[in-house]
């Protein structure tokens, strides 16, 4: 589903050039659980980034269901965005002037569901997600934990392949952190959405099926769960 | 309707300087608003007309002495002209020549009295430009004497069956005419305005003599035209010229005073008024644009900082599958939700204020309510909305998502400081604009205009019985107020008719003059106008008929006569006159207002008090005015005192006692109305540009505070840095001054054009206006920065 060959990214600083990313390669498949780790500054967030076709390589190729995305215009990256990728934040970044209900609605919006069949979805979601009484809050009256699921739900409505989970409990207690992971494995298992995430939390990387590290904008490891368990 | 909710949503939010945002967009709004309708309705004058847009009116243009190479023009011509065009020029498809008496006071049987202005008009004048009308046939009215047509106004306050109601004007008495219909009433726009049209074949009930088939002189007719479909006007100007060589015999006439004299051209009828006011259309459309444009600036400034706080909302948008364009529309129905609430707050401030400004322009903010106005209104209005979306627009749509998920704040200021610096250039051009209108305005009306003004009463004669003037006089006389008590025709405040005097030989005319006709013996001293050479009124030897003259006058007579030994004693012979002799010279003073003097030289006849009083018993049409000088000092009530004693002779008790000193100054209401709106404008622009400013600085500070911080943890002093700050922006400041100063001074030229007493525009009213803005900025500046620089900077890291 993911092939990144040879990516590379800089930024030019006045003197010198600092890479991000250097002759990064990945490949993934659909319907896996990918957690990547690292320390801070490694290149995470825009190694998503680029995935999620938020931001573009400098160098290299990237191919998003054998569709190349690097020479993809910013037309077809919206059709992407509106039909196989979502995402999820640690600071959640829901719309604060939406409610609830409008904050998962919007996706499918932009993707031209008609209304009737949005309150339906929309409703349907919450309902999954026990968040029917919250529907009509703001964003500002929910708990951290709350606001995740509802950017979860934003994430998932509009029944992505691919979801980008950029540290989704970075901003959340422990206990809150296993719900959230908990549901991200299910939605993985239950519905085959291909999920990547970061994660600074080695127990929740262990939620996934392979644990890529990464240091200094290059790939250190590549393991698949199962043998890292071995290990231990 | 999804957007809507979020954009009204949105309004409620913090950091988005909502408020601010509308007020500064709402002052703007009313105020272009308010001065754009103003210019356009002077565009909508005369528009109403049907097919106004083939009707013309002619104007003279003409050389008024022999030695003046420029010719004048205005709107109006001798009698013959109208009719003689529509018989002799091929194109003019009909004509007619309308010819006022004055703004009259009349009567019906019942004695109720109406006041309106009255016209002779002759049976084509619905034919160029019709009006509806609501009783009666026009054409047949304007063909019988003695008969007039009146408007639904005046209909209206006669109550039902105005028709068939005889009128009967105060200034004319015995003059009765029948009201044989009821024209729909004009509306403001219109130049030429009337109430009541009487038939031109009733001319010789007001004037001793006919000058409606006249071909030259009495040019007071305004003569319209009709041309066929698709004329042009220049075309026509053969004819016309041909026209003149037959009936004037132009071809003498120049051969005599050597060159080009006179000549008739055609203006559309919806140009003309337009036309008068070149100078101050430039001025209030410039101001008008200038005001919306700095409050455009102001918004797109103050949108662009609320914008940065949202450019994550951007990005997540983005994720969620929105396009660049449906980022853009977000933004346009915000744009449009805040246009429409100011647009709304504009309209209360309209409201609100509409007393004020009715006041400031003269008609009614109805007036202006009609398509030529609201059309190009409501394209300006949706050029404003257009672009008050676009960049922001443009703006949001392009924050690049990964730089926005990671706290994203602009780097550059630098499109900041452009949309500030057009606020400055505003601010300066209409601060500058302001000051010099202010002082051409105060150089004006405390100019000398060469006679008195102070304590100077008048009071018009009309309706007053000749026999009991004598008495009047004496009862004025007897107030303990009254210094002196006079007589005269004229006073200076107003253009005066001219006449033409004659060479000795009486077999050409030399120059025209300003003629105040007959005054009496007190009549200068009163208005204190010197004569300097020759006697006085006040001493014997002069007799009713002697004349006085102006410098001006006499210097053009001494050269015209060869008179090397002086005019005193010298015989003229003065249009409309006897010949008369020459008693005296004064010193030229202003005839009319500064603004529109009236350049010609002017003269005095003599007549007796009693002389007056006579005339009057003899005629009791005639009017002239009751000159009245208070003491000094005791002013108070005397307008009062004068009402009652020259009430006694009037049987409706209605005269009406004029301050000379106010209306001199009310020559000037034009110019004060204008100056008062360009204080408004001022007022407006600069609250919007210290909002924007305070806009500015704020964000300035936050997007900063780190650097603030740490300079001064490395040892700045408050005071350095708020320095810094200021310097910084007054580098910014300093070009858009210079590019707002050239603006102001170029308009500024252009508009002094029109005026005859021309304020110098002198470098130090540039420099003062400079300093002014800039100490505003650096005021403003200090404290904004103050309260943030004295921050504790432990703090001020911390935030970040
Ligand atoms: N717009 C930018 N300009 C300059 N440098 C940038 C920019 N964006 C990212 N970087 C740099 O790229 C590097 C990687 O950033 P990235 O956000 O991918 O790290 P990360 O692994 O997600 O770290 P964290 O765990 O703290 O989120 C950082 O050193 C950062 O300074
Ligand atoms: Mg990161």
């Amino acid at each position: 589903m993911i092939q990144l060959n040879d990516i590379f990214k800089y930024y030019d600083n006045k003197f010198q050039r600092s890479y991000v990313l250097k002759d990064f390669c990945l490949n993934i498949n659909e319907g896996e659980f990918v957690s990547i780790m690292g320390p801070s500054g490694a290149g995470k967030s825009t190694l998503l980034n680029i995935i999620g076709m938020l931001d573009v390589a400098d160098d290299g190729e990237y191919f998003f269901m054998d569709q190349p995305a690097h020479k993809l215009s910013d037309k077809k990256k919206v059709e992407f965005h509106r039909n196989y990728v979502g995402f999820i934040f640690q600071a959640f970044h829901l719309i604060d002037e939406m409610t609830v209900a409008e904050n998962i609605e919007t996706p499918l919006i932009y993707k031209g569901v008609k209304s009737k069949e949005r309150k339906a979805m929309v409703a349907d979601l919450l309902d999954r997600f026990n968040m029917v009484a919250k529907k009509d809050l703001f964003p500002a009256q929910l708990s951290g934990g709350q606001q995740q699921l509802v950017g979860i739900a934003r994430a998932i409505i509009s029944k992505p392949k691919l979801l980008l989970a950029d540290e989704p409990t970075g901003n959340l207690h422990s206990d809150q952190g296993k719900e959230i992971m908990k549901l991200l494995k299910k939605l993985n298992e239950e519905e085959g959405i291909t999920i990547i995430q970061v994660t600074h939390n080695e127990e929740f990387a262990q939620y996934g099926k392979r644990i890529i590290r990464i240091e200094d904008g290059m790939k250190k490891s590549d393991l698949p769960v199962a043998t890292l368990l071995e290990q231990v | 309707m999804y957007l809507l909710k979020i954009a009204f949503r949105n309004l409620f939010q913090k950091q988005q300087h909502s408020i601010t945002r509308i007020i500064s967009l709402a002052a703007g709004l009313a105020f272009g608003i308010l001065m754009l309708s103003e210019v356009f309705y002077y565009y909508s004058f005369d528009s109403f007309y049907p097919e106004a847009s083939r009707v013309y009116v002619v104007q003279s243009n003409a050389r008024l002495s022999d030695d003046n190479a420029e010719m004048d023009v205005w709107d109006r011509t001798s009698g013959a002209i109208a009719p003689g065009m529509k018989d002799e020029v091929p194109g003019v498809e009909v004509a007619t020549r309308l010819n006022s008496i004055g703004n009259l006071i009349f009567y019906t049987a019942d004695q109720k009295s109406y006041k309106g202005r009255c016209v002779l008009a002759d049976e084509y004048v619905y034919d160029v430009i019709p009006r509806n009308m609501l009783v009666g046939n026009a054409k047949e009215a304007m063909l019988k004497p003695s008969n007039c047509i009146i408007s639904s106004k005046i209909a209206a306050s006669m109550g039902d069956d105005a028709v068939g109601k005889v009128i009967e004007f105060r200034k004319y008495p015995g003059v009765q005419l029948t009201v044989a219909g009821v024209f729909e009433a004009l509306p403001e726009n219109s130049n030429y305005k009337y109430d009541v049209l009487i038939s031109m074949s009733s001319i010789a009930q007001f004037f001793d003599w006919d000058g409606s088939t006249n071909w030259l002189g009495n040019d007071r007719y305004y003569s319209c035209v009709k041309l066929d479909a698709g004329v042009n006007p220049k075309d026509l100007a053969p004819a016309i010229r041909k026209m003149q060589e037959k009936h004037q015999d132009i071809i003498k006439l120049e051969q005599d005073h050597g060159g080009e004299l006179l000549k008739y051209t055609l203006i559309p009828i919806q140009k003309v008024y337009v036309s008068r006011i070149q100078g101050m259309v430039i001025i209030l459309s410039t101001i008008a644009l200038a005001v919306l444009f700095v409050s455009l600036m102001n918004y797109v400034l103050l949108t662009f900082s609320s914008l940065i706080n949202r450019a994550k909302s951007s990005a997540v948008y983005k994720t969620c599958g929105a396009t660049a364009n449906d980022l853009k529309k977000i933004i346009f129905t915000e744009s449009f939700v805040f246009f429409v609430l100011a647009l709304s707050a504009a309209l209360v401030i309209l409201m609100a204020v509409k007393p004020l400004v009715e006041n400031l322009v003269a008609h009614s903010l109805e007036a202006t309510l009609n398509q030529y106005v609201l059309w190009p209104i409501v394209g300006v209005l949706i050029i404003f909305v257009l672009l008050s979306s676009y960049f922001p627009g443009r703006f949001f749509a392009n924050i690049p998502v990964s730089a926005a998920f990671r706290n994203y704040k602009q780097k550059k200021n630098k499109w900041k400081l452009g949309l500030l610096s057009f606020q400055f250039i505003g601010a300066s051009f209409i601060l500058t604009l302001l000051v010099v209108v202010t002082l051409q305005y105060h150089k004006m009306i405390n100019a000398d205009h060469g006679y008195r003004s102070q304590g100077v009463y008048y009071c018009s004669t009309n309706g007053i019985d000749g026999s009991k003037l004598n008495m009047i006089m004496n009862e004025l006389r007897k107030l303990p107020e009254v210094e002196k008590v006079g007589m005269g025709e004229e006073v200076p405040v107003y253009q005066q008719s001219g006449n033409n005097i004659y060479s000795q030989d009486g077999k050409k005319d030399l120059f025209n003059i300003a003629d105040f006709y007959s005054v009496d013996e007190n009549y200068l001293s009163i208005l204190d106008i010197d004569v300097t050479n020759g006697r006085d009124f006040s001493t014997s030897g002069i007799n009713n008929n002697d004349v006085f003259i102006s410098k001006k006058c006499a210097e053009l007579l001494k050269i015209h006569n060869h008179w090397e030994d002086g005019v005193i004693g010298k015989e003229i012979k003065v249009s409309e006159h006897q010949r008369s002799t020459i008693k005296g010279v004064f010193d030229d003073f202003i005839i009319g207002s500064i603004v529109e003097p009236d350049k010609r030289p002017s003269v005095f006849f003599y007549q007796s008090e009693e002389g007056f009083i006579r005339q009057k018993e003899k005629y009791p049409s005639m009017e002239f005015k009751l000159l009245v000088q208070a003491k000094t000092g005791m002013e108070a009530n005397i307008r009062n005192k004068i009402k009652q004693v020259v009430d006694m002779a009037l049987p409706n008790k209605d005269a009406v006692v004029r301050s000379l000193e106010d209306e001199q100054f009310n020559g000037y209401q034009a110019q004060l109305s204008f100056r008062n709106g360009m204080l408004a404008g001022n007022v407006v622009v600069f609250l919007i540009t210290i909002i924007g400013l305070i806009g500015y600085t704020s964000t300035e500070t936050t997007r900063r505070s780190k650097e603030l911080a740490i300079r001064r943890i490395s040892g700045a002093s408050i005071s350095d840095l708020i320095v810094n700050f200021i310097l910084e922006l007054q580098y910014l400041v300093l070009p858009s001054l210079l590019i707002g100063l050239g603006l102001a001074w170029f308009i500024l030229t252009k508009w002094m054009e029109s005026f005859a007493q021309k304020m110098p525009l002198q470098w130090w009213i540039f420099l003062l206006c400079s300093i002014g803005i800039l100490l505003m900025v650096a005021i403003i500046a200090m404290i904004k920065y103050s309260r943030i620089a004295s921050r504790n900077p432990v703090e001020s890291l911390r935030y970040e």
